[in-house]
């Protein structure tokens, strides 16, 4: 009989098999179309009792249940190529192949796939728990493996148990070695398949509501890390997208924004950050206002928003950085000005008449602008998340009409009174303010903090930033979003209000921002590892990134290392001899010292004999152990420690 | 496994997957641990070997192969067999022994060297296989097949009574019945031994003084080899029917006697003839 022939039928081997998949399976029957988690729960199942009562599936039964699941799978994604078509049929696959699986060929080719299944799983999730998860999967298939492998099978769990986690615990900090070392690239191999998978954030349009469904979200949209200098929360506007066109209803971002031209940037960068990236599925990333130099795979446009060339699928780590920019010299172009002013005819004609005559009250634009922001702060404006519902001409029936809104309202209104009174002005959208993680020292930001705001062009300094909901009075805040709308606004300190909420810091809170900080490190630190990652420390070592061959270098000292620990850990321990053994060729040694011609080949009852007929003086010493050890391995003389230590002595005395 | 490595890291470099990444040199570490795991699964096992007695050609010679662990850790799924492929698997514990049986075809008489024995393992991962050749020193004794001769071989008789023939000694006793543990030796039909008949003693016999020499002569005329297989069941069935009986061969001749060991060297001179 070969290995290879070892029956699976072995006592234990199919249910284990059955809880291998099981096990490797589980994440993904939250992520795959429920269907196909039925049936791959139905195939364990079916399997499981088939086996039980020895019974066996007919071919042309499977075949057609087969044939049938890649007809569903076909009609589920209208493909069978990608990701998720590609993850459906593989598990379906998994599944039936443990159903006919009847040797041990089949079984171990299961249980090696299992690894494969198991990494699919984590295109769906990299969170921390799947880690751990990975590593409970991981132990169970070597334990499938360890089983399959033993002639005994399952019997003795204890016994392949510590097999499979010795292996698992030895084999993890290898994996950490190499996965420092494993050359990485920085491009996808081939195209990735579009993604389906809907992602939240902000839009590239803006209309009453948009923003709003997303202030309940409580999701992080980004984390930011900075470097050296932190601005004050109230100034953290984190600009994700330029929104200049309007319909008279919504708010576009502009289709083919030029990209930026150079600018001539000061020599220090106001503040410097790292922002890592929940996927989105869009294509813009979030910084400071005032951005520069775009990081890899982006670029910036000339209204200082940054687009990736690929849709944010999956985490995405950049540095950043945030410069002042002086404008005063450079007025803006007669497109942009046209662009900027542009507004819609036959749409909201009220609030363009009523800001073109109270434009006419004020000298200068700067004086209009705070006119207007103070008409908000006394007026009978209101901020709430549930503002009446208005059908055509936006601006006229929030500014004129309800006066009950959240950001993009008064953003949108604010830019449109600017422009219908002949200022330059943009809605920007993006986020606003950040929660400070004290365990993990950083930023973050949620999807609640999404927020819409504005800029207006004054000529000699350039876009200023505005915000006209910060203007609001606070006691018009609607009471639950006040403890939000204080940590964001700048009002506060403009305007001298004396709400002073603060954030509750209770104990449910700490404990989620450590849980936090833990997560941010294994999202930037484990899954953000990258080839930039890489070649960042390996430049703190002083190599460089052309070096490539260090890579290979370190690959290979790796490999060699981990040999030799290895080896002496595994192999070191069974080059020790009994102790009898041991003392035995030791007294045959000190009988050649002694001229008696004698080696491991003679019984020792010859020996003996040798001893006596060679010299009388030696054998006189020598016998006493020599009749010892006959007595010991020929005898069934009781073998314990005593009697060891006393054959020990009688050697010594040789 | 090598497919499957290859495909988590490309899957994985493709979808920038860092989970994969671990998973994948996961896979590779216990890969490369198994070198030494299977390794050291065979490391340090003491191989002893004990053959087993005379067999008739093409029965069965039994190899007892004993595997002892005097190391501090298990030793398991160890195969020993005759080839890689086909083995018997066995599980050795620390500080102990382990023993299996390895059969031997047999196909000529003669002395048979006991081949090299193969002591493998692919255990814990079934990635790698260790193996190792153990060579014994031993040889096996492989007595001549027996043929009935179709003629009957009684030659010279220095017999008591003319015209008793073997046939009517043989049926002198009826009953047989299986071997029993602690039966005289004497008793065993040996003749059915060697046909595969299995063990079985003679429940009582009249003793039948005859007095045989069984001659090469008498068959000389035939082929060497069936010559041989003749001379083998004749003195089979000799020792069967309590005969006292003497081998008289071209080079050796043994003289009248009866029991095991005048069984044993009657046929170990026709084995080795």
């Amino acid at each position: 009989m070969n290995v290879k022939e070892l029956p699976i039928t072995r006592p234990g081997i199919v249910p284990l098999l059955v809880l291998v998949q099981a096990v490797v399976l589980l994440p993904l029957w939250f992520y795959i179309p429920a269907w196909i988690s039925a049936v791959t729960i139905a195939l364990l199942l079916g399997k499981y009792f088939m086996h039980r009562h020895g019974a066996k599936a007919p071919r042309w039964i499977l075949l057609i249940v087969v044939l049938l699941c890649v007809g569903g799978v076909f009609w589920q994604f209208k493909t069978l190529n990608g990701r998720d078509a590609g993850i459906g049929l593989i598990t379906l696959m998994y599944a039936f192949k443990l159903l006919e699986a009847r040797s041990y060929r089949d079984a171990s080719l299961i249980l090696f796939i299992s690894f494969f299944i198991v990494v699919t799983a984590f295109f769906y999730s990299e969170a921390i728990w799947m880690g751990l998860y990975l590593l409970a999967a991981i132990l169970m298939i070597l334990l499938g493996l360890v089983a399959l492998n033993s002639p005994k099978g399952v019997e003795g769990v204890g016994r392949i148990g510590k097999i499979s986690g010795v292996t698992l615990l030895q084999a993890i900090p290898i994996m950490v070695l190499l996965f420092l070392f494993f050359p990485r690239s920085s491009a996808p191999l081939w195209s990735m398949p579009s993604d389906t998978q809907a992602g939240s954030g902000i839009d590239d349009t803006m209309n009453p509501g948009s923003i709003g469904a997303l202030r309940t979200f409580d999701d992080i949209a980004f984390r930011v890390d900075f470097e050296g200098d932190v601005p004050p929360r109230s100034e953290m506007y984190w600009r994700g997208l330029v929104l200049s066109e309007f319909d008279g209803f919504t708010w576009f971002k502009e289709q083919h924004s030029p990209i930026r031209q150079e600018l001539e940037l000061p020599m220090t960068p106001t503040y410097e950050y790292r922002i890592q990236m929940e996927p989105n599925n869009r294509n813009w990333i979030f910084g400071l206002e005032d951005l520069a130099e775009a990081p890899n795979g982006a670029y910036l446009f000339s209204d200082f928003t940054w687009n990736r060339r690929r849709q944010t699928t999956q985490r995405f780590i950049y540095s950043a950085q945030a410069y002042e920019i002086d404008f005063s010299q450079r007025p803006l172009t007669e497109f942009q000005l046209n662009r900027y002013l542009q507004l819609p005819d036959n749409s909201n004609e009220d609030t363009r008449e009523w800001s073109v005559e109270q434009r006419q009250n004020h000298q200068t634009d700067e004086g209009f602008i705070r006119w207007v922001l103070s008409y908000i702060h006394q007026g009978q404006f209101y901020y709430t998340l549930t503002p009446p519902v208005i059908e055509v001409d936006s601006v006229d029936g929030f500014w004129l009409d309800s006066k009950q809104g959240y950001c993009e309202h008064y953003a949108g209104a604010f830019v449109y009174i600017m422009r219908a009174a002949g200022i330059p002005a943009r809605v920007v959208t993006g986020y606003q303010g950040a929660e400070y993680n004290p365990y993990g020292d950083y930023y973050i930001v949620r999807q609640s903090d999404a927020h819409a705001w504005t800029e207006v062009w004054l000529e000699g300094e350039g876009w200023r930033r505005i915000d006209p909901t910060a203007a609001i009075h606070p006691s018009r805040v609607e009471e639950d979003l006040r403890s939000d709308a204080s940590s964001r606004d700048g009002w506060m300190e403009e305007f001298g209000s004396d709400t002073g909420f603060e954030a509750p810091q209770g104990f449910l809170n700490n404990l989620a921002l450590r849980w936090d900080a833990l997560q941010s490190f294994w999202s930037e630190t484990v899954m953000g590892y990258s080839r930039d990652m890489q070649f960042g420390w390996l430049r703190k070592l002083g190599i460089e990134r052309h070096q490539y061959r260090y890579l290979g270098y370190g690959l290979l000292a790796t490999i060699l290392l981990a040999g030799f620990i290895f080896g002496y850990l595994v192999l070191r321990s069974t080059q020790r001899l009994e102790p009898v053994t041991k003392y035995y060729l030791l007294l045959l040694k000190k009988l050649r010292d002694h001229g008696i011609d004698c080696d491991r080949t003679m019984g020792p009852r010859d020996v003996l004999q040798l001893t006596r007929a060679t010299s009388q003086k030696v054998y006189s010493r020598a016998a006493p152990a020599l009749k010892t050890y006959i007595a010991m391995r020929y005898q069934n003389e009781q073998l314990d420690s005593e009697a060891v230590k006393r054959f020990r002595q009688q050697v010594s005395r040789v | 496994m090598l497919g499957i490595l290859v495909l988590i890291l490309i899957a994985s470099t493709n979808y920038q997957n860092n989970m994969g990444f671990m998973t994948g040199f996961i896979l590779l570490a216990v890969g490369f641990l198994s070198v030494f795991y299977t390794f050291r699964n065979l490391k340090g096992i003491e191989v002893r070997c004990q053959k087993s007695g005379a067999v008739f050609a093409t029965q069965d010679a039994v190899v007892r192969v004993q595997l002892v662990n005097n190391t501090k850790s298990q030793r398991l799924g160890v195969g020993v067999g005759l080839a890689k492929k086909s083995v018997i698997y066995l599980d050795v514990d620390e500080q102990a022994k382990s023993e299996g049986v390895i059969y031997l075809s047999t196909e000529r008489r003669g002395l048979l060297d006991v081949p090299r024995i193969a002591c493998t393992t692919m255990f814990p991962f079934g990635i790698f296989e260790a193996w190792s050749w153990v060579r014994t020193p031993y040889q096996i004794l492989v007595y001549p097949k027996p043929l009935p001769c179709p003629e009957p071989l009684i030659a010279s008789s220095s017999g008591i009574e003319e015209g008793q023939t073997r046939e009517k000694g043989s049926e002198d006793f009826q009953s047989l019945r299986d071997y029993q543990a602690g039966d005289p030796i004497k008793q065993v039909m040996w003749k059915a031994y060697a046909r595969e008949r299995g063990l079985y003693s003679k429940e009582f016999e009249d003793y039948v003084g005859e007095h045989h020499t069984l001659t090469w002569d008498s068959v000389a005329h035939y082929d060497k080899e069936l010559a041989i297989s003749y001379l083998t069941d004749a003195v089979l069935a000799a020792e069967d029917s309590q005969n006292v009986y003497g081998l008289e061969l071209p080079q050796q001749t043994i003289a009248k006697g009866q029991g095991a060991e005048h069984l044993h060297s009657c046929l170990k001179a026709l084995a080795l003839m």
